[in-house]
């Protein structure tokens, strides 16, 4: 490259004026200067593609890989959907045992945590970045300084049962002298725990086999929710509540609850119970089943008002002995203790309740914690180690907490984000997500999850064990220590693969294994503990009980940071981006309260008023008249994000509150008594602030029923969701006699006859609980925008599929209906658009073509189910960093385009070319839209209507098939088909839907047999 | 009779004048700058949502197309049924009819959410192979027939104008005005031959615009009446539109014309008379729009149909029932005052009672439009709705624009038809004692 020389351009010439030659030697010099530079490391500005392709990454091809949700300890089995080696979406595992296919929709949403940038990007002292040699060395000097002198060292986290993390910790702590490792759960079960202490011998929480339990009773537990493995539970639950085969009965489930629970909502039987009586209750069935058990044991007093119920239940469990499940979420020891003596009573252990396959995903003791807090008061604790939780946000107390936390001498914190407890700690040193590191966790005795990285770490941070090794002085690779810890302790329990190498390939591919259990020494049941629970007496008339509850976005507010949780709709109060207090009806009108009214709910009695929070009023029909309910996780420090979330326009309201954040932190009203952080049965006293705060909500309080002042001509009930029971369903009376009301599922199916696959969609209503999964995976897989507060309030929610709920009743009765686009055969949509932006497709689809769309939005006028979501502003991601988690098979709709559920057109598309590939037909099930495929459920099926032998075709028998209620031309593919669900005690049951044909009355379903 | 009409033209402009362009200028303005702001920033500026998608946009859209309806009717209908009196407010109201339409016009491209991708509606020769409009679609529909109505209105205003511009040029001293108006009036001279071809064409494109009176607003309703949505869904839309539109139409034609009679000082040639006709109109419309009212009440019970009944319930004693009483208040019951030959010379009152119809019938879209979306079949997705300023101060530009484009025709062009009123002026003239 002689133009390149230098000594040709840097030799003088006479004059300054530049000839051709010279010209074209700089030029030349100049292009092959910027070549060779070129080489250098320089920051990347432009996407290339590979030279040398990575293995595995093949552009526009996904990659799964096996492993285990983050999201909570439930240690549900996920498959982790990569393109392009990015995470993008997480996927429902169907071969794990414990979710069997479900991934909550905290689950499905914690994987935009790994594309945040506000998570610590590296170590912190202080506050500030340090790098990680430095803190180690300072972490070490200490801790080898406390080894010397014997300080105390506490470890505390939540619930950690991965046999890595154990083994490290422990091995760790064994180096101290003066060292305990205390682990509590924000979300506490540790009553159950400590009750087993007394009965069995051993903390220990049983797993619960909803799945093998013919007569379920539930005292407060929102099993199918919140309640320590929802997934699980949902799982097993959903199995025995299958309306399909008439020689498999339905389970019968009674719920005794003080709020209104999804899980109480799908109830046979609910009955309203204040808190504080609870423990009465259980008593006297504890009492009833004594009695049939022949067994001496006297309540004080039976609480009357429920006899009936009781004894009715008393009854079922008795006769199904070995079948039945009493649960109970109470944080009373005594109460739990009842309920194992309920449980012991009639042979359920062993069966029901899983003591050999214990669970491990609450182990958190609170005796543990608040002898942590003693010391911590004292003074006595010189370094601590916070992993996993944030107690000053927990324990509802952060000046305190920071207080505390301040005066220990070595404080370590693994925190991911700025919390609370990480602000106030001296050394910051974040752990990875979830998705970047090797983690492993044994939910349940004897099932053991091994979940590889599916990314390498975006930010600087470093896994827990990785760290604390470092600081044992034996650095090592987070791969080397999970494989090291695999060989000596979870290889050697199990016997199937010979050579640990095969063992570890096959676990890392399956992301689980099953092995021997570790055994549990329970003791014979130690009658001697159960004692009934006297003191029940009745409340005060007009006294308030407090529940602090966790939602099911928001669970313990750890994802607070979440903006797809914090958008995400409660499924009962349909309530987002706010905490609230939920009364009765009945009580709110007592107290002169209007929705949205501000009140200041203040715990303790007049005479010793407790801590205190103020925040906006919602109803709450089905709820207790004696409870004031209040969701927990909101208030974070992690919500302060959130302030300029959505668009911001002239009129725009921030998300947040007057303090900066999102709702208000219910933890400080959640009290240690007895030995347990109790949630519920506080006193408390609420006084209006005559402020006001509107609440965002996506729907408000309906029944299926016109609002009374309008109902005056006769049609009353619309027929969006109608029920039957089991028996008549089976003798083949359709619904209450009504079948003869279904009108053809479509009028002209001739004019547009669709001759290849036609895709349809059917929803089973008795099996969903509203938990909102589909919500979230929707809204992953199909790129839908958080929108913000303000916009939920203008009713500008994005969700492309939204789960309906209804009141029955007084609310004791709740239907939940999943609503998207019904893909209409004939479709109102489609005629109304002038630029032809949405259209069929010859396999039945209704079609929207973004970049045709101009926006009239006449088709969501025209969309009888209003499923039709409208890009008012553009709105991008707050963090560009998320724009990582966007799916790139789904187009991200710019401003003044129209969107709409498409089935997840991508995945059949991606399911038609493979299919194509192989010059095969697209087999049956190979087809999941992500609502289905998450559904924990499996409420959700997808196919060809086409195929009578899909399983879609099988779930739409004629008889079931059925439409949200509203005829005219409506041709419909997708038919929510609701299946009727069984309601013994000749309760009207149902839960279907069902084609309303516009010209003729509307049938009255509603058969009251209450 | 010339010289009167002729005067605001030639004359120096009163105060009345520039303060009423004053006011309507900036309330143009306004209304600019609310669009602006909405086009730039989006959509969501507006109150609208996922459950009501149109409100003060096609609200305003169909008020203005309705008010657009009176002046192809007094020109065309009239004038095909020799209603002499027409003369005297034809040519203010043809040019009324213009400016209302494109007041109207603007609001389906605002509306879209991309609106610089309006042409989209337009079935024009593309590159895109197969793909083309949806004729199926009734905005599509709107498309033709506004164009149309818009450009034959246009058509018919401005050949109706020739002999009064020429008449005008005739005046002018040479200059700049002469030779503007002499290009405008095409080279008119008056003659028998001029005068016939004149005649013959005014005719014939009476006779075209005519049906364009029935079918654009005919067109219009079928926005709704080709819906699924109760309350919309609805055979009696395009009568009840057309009538609705003629009513609000003479409304307003008789809200300018008592202000520019006033204004203009041209109270000899704009009578009581014409205002008793066009009052007598309007009772008749009122009632017209009042028993499509109540026909729409009776077919919701008499469908049975759950839906289309609780519809008008709502309408009438739901969360928006404030709304549909200010509609029946304004367009039945006030109008009901017109019966009083007392009321009807009184032109104070006449002025408020029609002020009061052009409310009524602005409400009367808005409770179609809004009443009929908010709460539709699924109760999960029902909402209320409520304007932004953006939308108020949008629906007042539209306002500036019309007066403001009102207020320049009335000082740069004849705002009385003088080739017609001279027809008639004996007539005219002998009439006006009596009507006074």
């Amino acid at each position: 490259m002689s133009e390149s020389d230098p000594k040709l351009i840097t030799s003088p010439t006479d004059d300054w004026s530049t000839s051709r030659r010279t010209f074209l030697r700089a030029a030349g010099f100049t292009f092959a200067s910027a070549m060779f530079t070129g080489c250098q490391a320089t920051p990347i500005r432009h996407a290339i593609p590979y030279l040398v392709q990575p293995e595995d990454i093949v552009p526009g091809r996904s990659v799964y890989y096996a492993g285990m949700c983050g999201g909570c300890t439930a240690g549900c089995g996920v498959l982790v959907k990569n393109r392009d080696g990015r995470p993008i979406k997480i996927e429902g595992y169907r071969d794990h045992a414990l979710s069997q296919g479900g991934v909550c929709a905290v689950g499905q949403a914690h994987l935009l945590g790994l594309y945040d940038s506000l998570r610590f990007s590296s170590a912190q002292r202080d506050g500030q970045p340090v790098n990680w040699t430095e803190v180690d060395a300072e972490i070490t000097a200490q801790l080898a300084k406390i080894r010397g002198e014997g300080g105390a060292v506490r470890y505390l986290s939540g619930t950690v049962n991965g046999p890595t993390a154990r083994t490290v910790v422990e091995k760790f702590l064994g180096g101290f002298a003066d060292a305990r490792w205390v682990m509590y759960d924000p979300i506490s079960s540790s009553a159950i725990l400590d009750a087993h202490e007394r009965t069995h011998g051993v903390r220990v929480l049983p797993r619960y086999r909803f799945d093998k339990a013919d007569v379920i009773a539930s005292f407060d537990a929102d099993f199918l929710a919140t309640w320590t493995s929802s997934v699980e539970h949902t799982a097993g639950y959903r199995s025995r509540r299958s309306p399909d085969d008439a020689a498999v009965p339905m389970s019968f489930h009674v719920q005794f609850e003080s709020r209104l629970t999804t899980t109480g909502g799908k109830a046979d039987r609910r009955v309203r119970v204040a808190p504080s009586q609870m423990g009465a209750l259980v008593t006297s069935l504890a009492g009833l089943i004594a009695k049939r058990a022949g067994t001496e044991f006297a309540p004080a007093a039976v609480a009357a008002a429920e006899t009936d119920v009781l004894e009715n239940l008393a009854d079922r469990l008795w006769s199904a002995r070995g079948r039945s499940l009493v649960v109970c979420g109470s944080q009373e020891i005594q109460t739990q203790v009842l309920c194992n003596f309920i449980n012991h009573l009639l042979g359920n252990y062993d069966q029901t309740l899983d003591l050999a396959g214990a669970s491990n995903q609450r182990l958190g003791s609170d005796s543990a914690l608040a002898g942590l807090l003693e010391e911590l008061r004292a003074g006595r604790v010189r370094a601590l180690l916070i992993d996993g939780v944030d107690p000053a946000f927990d324990l509802g107390a952060p000046a305190e907490l920071a207080d505390l936390i301040r005066r220990v001498p070595l404080v370590v914190n693994f925190a991911s984000r700025n919390d609370e407890t990480a602000a106030v700690s001296r050394f910051v040193c974040p752990d990875h997500h979830p998705l970047e590191s090797w983690t492993d966790a044994e939910p349940v005795r004897g099932l053991v999850n091994l979940s590889q990285p599916a990314t390498p770490p975006l930010l600087n941070t470093r896994s827990v064990v990785e760290s604390l090794s470092t600081w044992m002085g034996e650095a090592r690779p987070g791969l080397d220590i999970v494989r090291a810890t695999w060989e000596a302790k979870v290889f050697l329990r199990q016997t199937a693969q010979p050579s640990f190498l095969a063992f570890w390939e096959r676990t890392v591919q399956d992301g689980f294994c099953t092995v021997t259990p570790e055994p549990v020494a329970a003791a014979p049941f130690n009658a001697a503990a159960v004692k009934p629970k006297a003191e029940a007496v009745p409340a005060a008339a007009g006294q308030l009980e407090l529940v602090v509850y966790p939602t099911v976005g928001m669970l313990d507010g750890h994802h607070a940071y979440n903006a797809w949780l914090q958008e995400l709709p409660d499924p009962m109060t349909r309530v987002t981006w706010d905490s609230y207090a939920c009364l009765a009806p009945a009580t709110a009108k007592r107290l002169g309260l209007a929705e949205g009214d501000v009140v200041r709910v203040t715990a303790g009695t007049p005479d010793s008023p407790g801590p205190s929070l103020e925040c906006p009023v919602v109803f709450q029909p089905g709820q207790h008249e004696s409870v004031v309910a209040l969701p927990m996780g909101f208030g974070s420090r992690l919500s302060e994000r959130f302030a300029n979330v959505g668009p911001q326009w002239l009129q725009s309201q921030p998300a947040v509150g007057d303090d900066g954040r999102v709702g208000r932190n219910a933890a400080p009203f959640v009290a240690m008594r007895d030995g347990a952080r109790r949630f519920d049965g506080n006193p408390v006293q609420i006084s209006p602030t005559g402020r006001s705060r509107p609440l965002a909500a996506t729907q408000l309080h309906h029944t299926l029923s016109a609002p009374e002042e309008l109902s005056g001509l006769g049609f009353e009930r619309r027929d969006i969701v109608r029920q039957t029971t089991f028996a008549a369903l089976h003798a083949g009376a359709g619904h209450d006699g009504h079948g003869a009301h279904h009108g053809p599922s479509e009028l002209w199916s001739q004019d547009h006859p669709v001759t290849g696959p036609k895709w349809g969609m059917s929803i089973d209503l008795s099996a969903c609980n509203g938990c909102s999964a589909c919500v979230i995976a929707c809204q992953v897989e199909n790129n839908v925008p958080v929108v913000g507060r303000d916009e939920v309030m203008r009713q500008r929610e994005m969700h492309w599929i939204r789960i309906d709920r209804y009141y029955e009743g007084e609310g004791d009765d709740v239907a939940f209906q999943p609503m998207m686009c019904q893909q209409c055969a004939v479709a109102g949509c489609e005629t109304v658009c002038p630029a032809l932006a949405t259209l069929h497709s010859e396999d039945g689809l209704n079609q929207q073509v973004y970049n045709r769309c101009v926006g009239t939005r006449y088709c969501a006028n025209n969309c009888a189910y209003k499923v039709r979501r409208f890009n008012w502003f553009d709105y991008p991601h707050a963090d560009r960093f998320q724009n990582l988690v966007l799916n790139p098979d789904v187009t991200v709709r710019s401003r003044g385009v129209m969107e709409k559920c498409t089935f997840c057109v991508q995945r059949i598309q991606e399911a038609r070319i493979a299919a194509r590939a192989r010059g095969e037909t697209i087999a049956d099930g190979a087809i999941e839209p992500a609502c289905q495929q998450t559904c924990p459920a499996r409420a959700i099926t997808f196919g060809d209507l086409n195929d009578p032998n899909s399983a879609l075709s099988k779930a739409n028998e004629p008889a079931q098939i059925s439409r949200p209620g509203r005829g005219r031309h409506r041709a419909v593919g997708v038919v929510p088909g609701g299946r009727p669900e069984s309601r013994r005690r000749g309760r009207p049951s149902w839960l279907r839907l069902h084609p309303y044909s516009g010209c003729r009355s509307s049938p009255a379903t509603r058969r009251s047999a209450r | 009779m010339t010289r009167d009409v002729c005067a605001p033209m030639e004359g120096k402009p009163t105060w009345m004048w520039w303060a009423a362009l004053a006011v309507s200028t900036a309330a143009m303005l306004v209304g600019a700058a609310a669009v602006t702001y909405q086009v730039s920033t989006g959509i969501g500026t507006w109150g609208l949502n996922r459950t009501v998608g149109w409100a003060f946009d096609i609200t305003n859209f169909v008020f203005w197309i309705g008010i657009g309806h009176a002046g192809t009717l007094i020109s065309a209908i009239l004038f095909l049924f020799r209603q002499r009196w027409r003369t005297a407010v034809n040519r203010s109201a043809e040019a009324m009819t213009l400016f209302a339409v494109m007041c109207a016009g603007i609001f389906p491209i605002i509306h879209m959410g991309r609106p610089w991708l309006a042409f989209f509606v337009i079935p024009y020769w593309n590159t895109r192979g197969p793909l083309w409009v949806n004729f199926r679609s009734p905005l599509v529909w709107d498309f033709f027939a506004i164009s149309t109505y818009f450009l034959i209105s246009a058509v018919f205003w401005y050949i109706g104008l020739i002999p009064d511009l020429a008449t005008i040029r005739d005046r002018e001293k040479p200059g700049l005005r002469k030779t503007v108006f002499g290009i405008l009036s095409f080279g008119w001279n008056g003659s028998f031959r001029t005068w016939h071809h004149y005649e013959l064409v005014y005719l014939l494109l009476a006779g075209l615009a005519t049906p364009l009176v029935l079918s654009v607003h005919s067109i219009v309703s079928t926005d709704f009446a080709t819906s699924v949505i109760p309350g919309w869904h609805t055979t009696i839309f395009p009568p009840y539109f057309v009538a609705g539109a003629i009513f609000s139409g003479f409304a307003m034609v008789l809200t300018l014309m008592i202000i520019v009679r006033k204004v203009m000082r041209l109270e000899n040639y704009l009578t009581m008379r014409h205002i008793d006709a066009m009052c007598k109109l309007v009772i008749a419309t009122s009632g017209i729009v009042a028993i499509a009212y109540a026909t729409e009440f009776f077919t919701a019970m008499y469908s049975a149909n759950a839906y289309e009944q609780f519809v008008f319930m709502n309408r009438a004693l739901g969360p928006m029932n404030w709304a549909y009483w200010i509609m029946v208040g304004c367009n039945v019951i006030t109008p009901q005052f017109l019966w009083f030959k007392k009321i009807r010379s009184n032109l104070v009152a006449v002025f408020i009672l029609t002020i009061f119809v052009n409310i009524g019938m602005w409400f009367e879209r808005f409770v179609i439009i809004v009443t009929s979306l908010h709460r539709d079949f699924l109760p999960s997705s029902w909402a209320l709705y409520a304007p932004t300023p953006i939308e108020i101060a949008t629906l007042i530009g539209s306002f500036g624009l019309f007066f403001t484009a009102f207020l320049i025709f009335c000082r740069v062009l004849p705002v009385i038809a003088m080739g017609e009123v001279k027809g008639v002026l004996t007539f005219g003239r002998r009439a006006k004692g009596a009507t006074k």
